[in-house]
């Protein structure tokens, strides 16, 4: 592969992301993304698991940037520590064992690895390869605390497996409630305390729906119910209406009187009205700490002062102190708010195409099949809009038919919301179909990094080019299956120089001892193996 | 049964094969419903071949595979084994005369003509003289040597208090063959034919890695020198790499021991590499089955093509139209009427829904129950030519 001298991109450009890149005269199917702002940065990172076995070296100096609009994909062997950078960048790696030694993860601009080295001690046992890691569990708390502010509204993540990510004893809505209310909380509350179920317009856009609901009219039924949702000023009023009408038996009346005790849930008693407001209040003073702590994260040093202003505004989250301690208080004045999330819920199961949405929401986890529960865990993780969707693994469990319809759900609210997506997978062909961009992992370490068609037309690194020859073509059945020979080498024990090299074709013997720098090849193709000799990239 | 065109002889067939799984419930547990897990399935398998059989997880694929080896007895229906020549000639006829007759529901049996009844009992002589699922206890011990089986997930399917060698010997033992001396020796012939290294005799399964165990298994399914294995998704617990290294351990195997396969997967490029023949399941009954070559670059039924054109294929310069399923697949319990692919078809037409399509041949080794080709693809060409025009856009040029 030529090396074109003109395309080799510095690093300034890719921090500041201002200048355009030189675009590859061949993109011709796929439109370059220009590269936008960087949602996701890490920087050298390492994240270690301290077991009774010694040391393993599940990640060893990773670093990639994801963009937004942008989707990154993350390919390697079973163990090659994909999950675990997924894990990483969450902050959900399981504490003990597992670590992150060092690095930086910048998640636009705010870093959440800030205060890590004092957040535990490492002192190796003599005569052992183990390590005894002293642990501050105060700041790991803190730590933890600040994630807060991250998980969820900025980064989403949607799990391998669906049946264990979901709670058993909750039901689908209470689940996609929780979060809905956890990050579009004070939105949800605006919209219930702002509803105008006695708008002058309410009642004729009621009468027309009552008309297209009569011959079951479809379409006619869709925009009436538009109207009316939009006349109330509540969307979700829509998708309760038209369910309604789906469930409803042929013979059942759609008429004004049943529509009325529907609009009920939009005419709130004071009670309800003033808890409202003040778990808007405390769902406020709950974003702004979390905007503190990005802050912190963002520029490195506490904001003392700001969080106890914060706090000393704070409300308790119960009804302790509500004037009035009734049995069956709480349920009244949380009813329509719980409603209003139902209902949402039901919005948002639709938005994922599972048929019957509003039988689905009411059913437990257990009720649901494979492909089911994993539209449910994308609609959650989704509900939020986030900027950065971390997707492990998420078609891995099934059958191609969903497979698709879930790789366009995805690529849908790529174009929609701009959202970054880093999407790992041991599928190649799944790469291929979403990704503009993908890393190759081996053994905790990544050893290619290039756009998707520069990959796949000239893969650079022996590792890539065995792990492409050797996936079976639907379209090429011609070609003899290439394996790699050998497995996937034991982390406690990574061998030293290039990982790759017991099982390397290629293999020299500086391959044995020292580890190959990143260099650039051009057209924004990175790789670390000594067989290319491009300029090194600051890693 | 399909006309064998090559000389080779047929090891396993399937006749109609049948498996209602009882739903029970309600009060003392009474019998309410049936899932029908697999619904008339029919093909044969021959010496040296592999048939691929695809579709939806739940689409009653395994529970096929099982039934052939007797793990578990059919709700009616036969499977053979090495038929002789004069059964496979009566059943062929018997089939052609009877798929010529209307079939109604589960019986099958039309009372009009006394001929079809006399023929529909010649069958079952046939069947209680040879079918799989007559012989005795002792009969099908004999058999299992024969018959064998490689399952999904080799983490489970392999007993990790056993040493290795005790893994791979196990067979010979039940088998009285040999004794101890030989039948060490036949373990560390096993397992170098696996491409293992011989001191991994003294191993247990958790020393491995998911490939090498699937490896052992598939050297334990050979130890009896078997002529039919099944291979139960072999490789979808693994990586694409080790995937390739089992794929091609499996081709080599063949070649050498002439063995036939039933490769079950879901997963289609796969099945493209080393079957030589596919049936593609849906909802427990056979939608179409062909040449590998002729079913990917020509298929013919809707739901074929969907799955087709449901593969992502590892190269970004490719764009192609996809045809995306709405839906789930049906419950099996009450599957739909008429045709059971009707609820998600992209092509269906108001007969979809009452009539039950027949499997026809409408081009020479190529069948398919879909009513799109009533009388075979000429007629069937003029009639839909948006669907039966062929292929999906992806693979027009693809398979040449």
């Amino acid at each position: 592969m030529a090396i074109a001298e003109s395309t080799i991109t510095t690093e300034e450009d890719q921090l500041t992301g201002v200048r355009e890149r030189p675009v590859p005269t061949t993109a011709a199917v796929r439109p370059a993304a220009t590269p936008g702002e960087v949602v996701l940065d890490v920087h050298d990172l390492a994240t270690y698991f301290y077991t009774y076995d010694g040391v393993v070296h599940a990640l060893e100096g990773v670093s990639f940037r994801v963009r937004k609009g942008e989707t990154v994909g993350l390919v390697g062997e079973t163990g090659c520590g994909k999950s675990v950078t997924a894990f990483s960048i969450t902050r959900l790696i399981s504490d003990p064992p597992g670590r992150i030694v060092h690095g930086t993860i910048r998640y636009q601009g705010a870093n959440l690895l800030w205060g890590l080295d004092r957040e535990a001690k490492f002192k190796p046992i003599k005569n052992s390869k183990m390590v005894k890691v002293s642990r501050k569990f105060r700041r790991i708390r803190a730590a933890n605390e600040r994630m807060r502010a991250v998980r969820g509204r900025g980064i989403s993540m949607i799990f391998q497996e669906p049946q264990q990510a979901m709670n058993p004893v909750f039901t689908i809505w209470d689940q996609l409630g929780e979060a809905l209310y956890l990050h579009r909380g004070i939105e949800l509350l605006d919209s219930l305390l702002a509803a105008t179920p006695d708008d002058p317009e309410v009642g004729p856009a009621l009468d027309a729906f009552v008309e297209a609901a009569r011959p079951r009219n479809a379409e006619q039924a869709r925009d009436a119910a538009r109207r009316v949702a939009m006349a109330v000023q509540v969307p979700s009023f829509e998708t309760e209406l038209l369910q309604t009408l789906r469930q409803a038996s042929v013979e059942t009346d759609f008429d004004r009187p049943r529509l009325n005790s529907m609009l009920k849930r939009f005419r709130l008693t004071p009670l309800q009205r003033s808890w409202l407001r003040r778990e808007r209040r405390r769902l406020e003073l709950d974003r702004e700490t979390c905007d503190i702590y990005l802050d912190e994260m963002r520029d490195g040093h506490l904001h003392r002062a700001r969080k106890a202003a914060v706090r000393s505004q704070r409300l308790p989250n119960s009804l302790r102190r509500f004037p009035l301690r009734l049995w069956g208080i709480n349920r009244h004045v949380q009813k329509p708010v719980k409603r209003e999330l139902y209902w949402q819920s039901v919005r948002l199961l639709e938005g994922v195409r599972i048929a019957n949405p509003a039988q689905v929401a009411r059913g437990y986890p257990h009720e649901l099949s494979g492909g089911m529960l994993q539209r449910v865990m994308i609609a959650m993780a989704l509900s939020t809009d986030p900027p950065l969707l971390l997707a492990d693994e998420p078609t891995t469990a099934l059958d191609v038919t969903i497979q698709a319809q879930i790789l366009d759900l995805m690529n849908d609210l790529k174009t929609r919301v701009g959202t970054a997506i880093m999407l790992i997978t041991h599928d190649l062909a799944v790469i291929a179909e979403v990704a503009d961009r993908v890393c190759v992992m081996y053994a905790g370490q990544i050893v290619e990094n290039a756009p998707v068609r520069e990959l796949f037309e000239a893969p650079l690194h022996p590792y890539t080019q065995g792990l492409i020859a050797s996936i079976p073509r639907v379209d090429r059945p011609e070609k003899a299956l290439f394996s790699i020979p050998g497995s996937v080498p034991n982390l406690i024990y990574p061998p030293a120089g290039c990982r790759f090299h017991p099982r390397c074709p290629q293999a020299m013997p500086v391959c044995r001892e020292v580890r190959p720098p990143v260099t650039d090849e051009g057209n924004g193709h990175q790789v670390a193996c000594h067989l290319y000799h491009g300029k090194t990239v600051e890693q | 049964m399909e006309g064998g065109t090559n000389g080779s002889q047929v090891v396993v067939s399937t006749y109609n094969l049948r498996k209602y799984f009882p739903v029970r419930g309600g009060l003392f547990s009474s019998h309410i419903a049936d899932v029908k897990a697999v619904d008339g399935v029919t093909f044969d398998i021959r010496e040296g071949e592999t048939v691929g059989l695809v579709g939806e997880s739940g689409c009653g694929k395994t529970t096929v595979g099982r039934l052939m080896l007797r793990l578990i007895e059919p709700s009616s229906g036969h499977t053979y084994y090495r038929p002789p020549a004069d059964v496979v000639q009566k059943l062929e006829t018997d089939y052609a005369r009877l798929r010529d007759m209307p079939l109604e529901g589960d019986n099958g049996t039309p009372e009009s003509s006394p001929e079809a009844t006399a023929a529909l009992r010649e069958l079952d002589e046939l069947a209680t003289s040879h079918s799989l699922y007559r012989k005795s206890h002792k009969e099908m011990l004999a058999l299992r040597s024969k018959l064998q089986i490689v399952f999904q997930d080799p983490f489970s399917s392999l007993s990790p208090r056993m040493l290795v060698r005790d893994i791979l010997a196990e067979p010979l033992e039940v088998h009285h063959i040999g004794n101890r001396r030989e039948r060490y020796q036949r373990v560390a012939e096993l397992i170098q034919q696996v491409g293992l290294n011989p001191d991994h005799v003294w191993r247990f399964p958790h020393e491995f890695s998911g490939g090498q165990r699937q490896r052992l298994a598939i050297a334990r399914a050979l130890a009896l020198r078997p002529e039919f294995i099944v291979l139960d998704e072999p490789t979808s617990a693994l990586d694409v790499s080790v995937q390739a290294q089992i794929l091609n351990i499996l081709k080599q195997l063949q070649g050498e021991f002439h063995l036939a396969y039933l490769f079950i997967s879901h997963h289609l490029s796969v099945v493209r590499a080393i079957s030589d023949r596919v049936v593609v399941m849906y909802l427990g009954k056979v939608a179409e089955k062909a040449d590998t070559h002729d079913l990917f670059v020509r298929p013919l039924h809707p739901y074929t093509q969907a799955l087709l054109s449901a593969i992502p294929i590892p190269d970004p310069t490719l764009h192609r139209e996809r045809i995306v399923l709405s839906g789930d697949v049906p419950s099996p319990v009450a599957p739909p009427p008429g045709c059971r692919f009707h609820t998600r078809c992209p092509a269906v037409m108001p007969v979809c829904s009452k009539v039950e399509p027949p499997l026809l041949e409408v081009r020479p080794r190529h069948w398919v129950a879909c009513h799109l080709y009533p009388q075979g693809i000429d007629r069937a060409s003029e009639a839909a030519p948006t669907l039966a025009a062929g292929s999906p856009p992806m693979l027009a040029g693809a398979g040449s």
